[in-house]
């Protein structure tokens, strides 16, 4: 639509010239206009259909603008807190009866770690499966994983969780740990990691390779050597996206992550707290205003983290670019 | 080249474990304020229901310990747990006790599917389902009900203007399982002689997970009233008319925002939501909910657990002047042998400090009240038995 809308249209305020296709008709209605009746309804209805136009983008524009006024209105002011970043919430008592904020190093800390966790896992994964696909799938086999891949894509998060739920307490009968809930959330990450790396290994064009193997380098080296590097940073990216969606995830933590106000950096034990989770507890008295602060508070922080890491994968998107 | 992407990435890496590793202050071990106030240990079980310091207002001195616990179950003692961790981790740095209030029944699966040191619930294990069998399994030794904390049930309502609201146990059944609709209902008008109440549709709110809140509640409704409530009591809430809401807070905020809603929490979440509370008239005059009405009721529940178990049969009949009838005991519910000796230590330490004087003395101020001398010193006994 961008590129369709570029050269300025005749006959058109600049300043609206690229917002919108519905313009579209008119540089055609203003060149090939004899008749001045017919251009004066064409204009009529040009300027109706960018009212519209317009006003559907204030319409779509409305919650979000809401929704980033209510956290950011409610949420910052704890959030600017020093103590909301070095302190978790141990000691606090039951939310009517206390009125000390404190922090959520713990929840912060626990989703950070619960992600990286996922990303160590599903990363690795992701990337060669999408390489295998695209540079060696042809055969059925090929096809098949493509296909699972577009399930797993599509189930349900609750699922991936519940999932996770039958083969560790009900089949296993361990203790549930941090790790469990990445390992969920590594399975929603996987189809998300490898579609996008997917495309990314498809823009390397073919010419790079033939010449790769015309000077006698073998397969493997090339891939290794030319194509992932020319790639890297849309995968890096890829996999920050992947990453930011999968720290909102509620669903599996809500099940496999019980909450604790304590700090806890050991994957391997005990239990984790995270940002969503600590929005859950703290949720049920809402209408206490301690309780209120930290929910919001919590709300702003997991808003701020995804934003961070998504700004981070676009950063890095963008200094490791490969010149051509 | 190359060299400098990987770097960039790892970078990033480094970064995020970065904020995780320097965090590590809060984390420290408390041995010593362990070895300090080891002096009122386990071993004063028995006998010494007093001793330990009865006048202090932080809660009382507690053997520490150090480590992790992690519990789950009943949203009725979700308040006062949470003071209790709060006052017990004020004393003792280095004890991690987490508690998430997910409902007694889920409380008890968790403590079945061993994951959890315990569990807090409204309700004695019940044989009928095979509870006790089944935590005796998962235990590998007996699994002991402890009652700990006594939650009165507020009837909480709203209504405007209606400041003070007199029930008979009947049209608290009545209004429950939907045989009166409206609150101008000429039976509630003749409870509440001069009361103007408005021409407002009924809204009833009950507890929509497995709740030890809805088992007493509805235990009460039927032993009180067989004809309006004929169904047996039970965790899952068996009324057909109203809303189902999650947790004790749920069902507080849900008849908080609702105009002509009523609605059974436990009393904490009544007094949180500011919420007005029936009085209850059992045939001897309305009597509002305070700690000493309640206190009253509990008074006169027998225990009839066998062995270490203290599981206690309340009545709800009673007729006594002045005794508020809907509480619930709460339960912790423990393994009398851990397969594990710190969580036993662990868990051991911190029971003691919710039975010792300190820590029920302060209860009153959290809308809970604190167990009869008598059923006390039982409790203090079995978790002494705990190892």
């Amino acid at each position: 639509m961008t590129a369709e809308a570029a050269p300025p249209g005749p006959g058109i305020p600049a300043k609206y010239s690229d917002a919108h296709s519905g313009d579209d008709t008119s540089p055609g209605g203003g060149l090939g206009g004899i008749d001045h009746g017919k251009s004066r309804a064409r204009a009529l209805k040009n300027s109706i259909a960018t009212v519209l136009i317009w006003g559907a983008f204030f319409i779509a524009l409305i919650p979000l603008v809401w929704i980033l006024w209510t956290v950011l209105s409610k949420g910052l002011q704890p959030v600017l807190h020093v103590n909301w970043w070095e302190k978790d919430q141990s000691g606090a008592g039951a939310p009517a009866f206390d009125h000390n904020l404190r922090g959520a190093r713990h929840a912060i800390v626990g989703t950070l770690l619960m992600g990286l966790a996922t990303a160590v896992i599903a990363v690795p994964i992701a990337v060669l499966t999408a390489i295998y696909l695209v540079e060696y799938g042809s055969s059925p086999f090929a096809r098949i994983v493509s296909f699972m891949v577009d399930i797993m894509s599509g189930i349900p998060s609750i699922v991936a969780a519940l999932f996770v739920y039958a083969v560790w307490v009900t089949t296993f009968h361990w203790t549930l740990l941090p790790i469990a809930s990445s390992l969920a959330l590594t399975m929603l990450m996987i189809p998300v990691v490898t579609r996008s790396t997917e495309e990314m290994l498809k823009l390397v064009p073919n010419e790079l390779r033939e010449a790769s193997y015309a000077l006698g380098v073998p397969k493997w080296k090339t891939i290794l050597r030319i194509v992932l590097p020319s790639c890297l940073s849309g995968v890096i990216t890829g996999g920050l996206l992947g990453l930011a969606r999968v720290m909102g995830e509620t669903a599996p933590l809500l099940l496999l992550a019980s909450y604790t106000q304590y700090l806890n950096q050991n994957l391997f034990h005990g239990s984790m707290a995270a940002l969503p989770t600590m929005i859950n507890d703290q949720a049920l008295n809402i209408n206490v205003h301690i309780a209120e602060q930290r929910v919001w508070g919590a709300a702003c922080t997991l808003i701020l983290l995804v934003l961070g890491i998504n700004l981070l994968g676009r950063l890095i998107g963008h200094f490791t670019k490969v010149k051509r | 080249m190359k060299n400098s992407r990987i770097a960039a990435a790892s970078i990033a890496a480094a970064a995020a474990f970065g904020l995780a590793a320097c965090g590590s202050a809060s984390n420290d071990s408390s041995g010593n304020s362990a070895s300090s106030n080891s002096s009122s240990s386990s071993a004063a079980g028995a006998s010494a229901g007093s001793s330990a310091s009865s006048g202090s207002s932080a809660g009382g001195s507690a053997t520490c310990f150090s480590g992790s616990l992690k519990s789950s179950g009943s949203t009725a003692q979700q308040n006062a747990i949470n003071q209790a961790i709060a006052a017990y981790t004020q004393q003792c740095k280095g004890a991690k006790t987490s508690y998430t209030g997910s409902g007694s029944g889920q409380g008890i699966t968790d403590f079945i599917g061993k994951q959890t040191d315990w569990a807090g619930s409204d309700s004695a294990l019940d044989p009928a389902k095979g509870e006790p069998d089944k935590a005796k399994a998962s235990c590998g030794s007996q699994a002991i009900d402890l009652p700990m904390v006594v939650g009165p049930i507020a009837v909480i309502y709203n209504l405007k203007g209606v400041g003070k609201l007199i029930l008979t146990p009947q049209l608290t059944a009545k209004i429950f399982s939907g045989k009166i609709t409206e609150w101008n209902n000429a039976e509630i008008a003749k409870a509440n002689p001069g009361v103007k109440l408005p021409s407002q549709k009924i809204s009833v709110f009950f507890r929509s997970e497995a709740s030890g809140t809805s088992d007493n509640f509805s235990n009460f409704l039927n032993q009180t009233d067989k004809t309006d409530w004929p169904d047996q009591h039970s965790k899952q809430w068996t009324g057909k008319v109203g809303q189902g809401k999650k947790g004790s807070a749920g069902v507080g905020q849900a008849v908080s925002s609702t105009p002509g809603a009523i609605g059974y929490d436990e009393w904490s979440y009544a007094i949180t939501n500011k919420l007005n509370m029936a009085e209850m008239d059992s045939g001897s005059g309305p009597v509002a909910l305070t700690a000493e009405s309640a206190g009253q009721a509990i008074a006169a529940a027998k225990v009839v657990g066998t062995g270490k178990d203290v599981s206690l049969a309340i009545n709800y009949n009673t007729k006594a002047k002045g005794a508020y009838p809907i509480v619930l005991a709460t339960y912790e519910i423990a393994c009398l042998k851990y397969s594990n000796p710190t969580t036993a230590k662990n868990v051991k330490a911190f029971l003691t400090y919710l039975a010792s004087d300190g820590f029920q003395g302060t209860l009153t101020q959290v809308g809970s009240a604190p167990l009869p001398k008598s059923i006390q010193q039982k409790v203090q006994e079995s978790i002494a038995a705990i190892s």
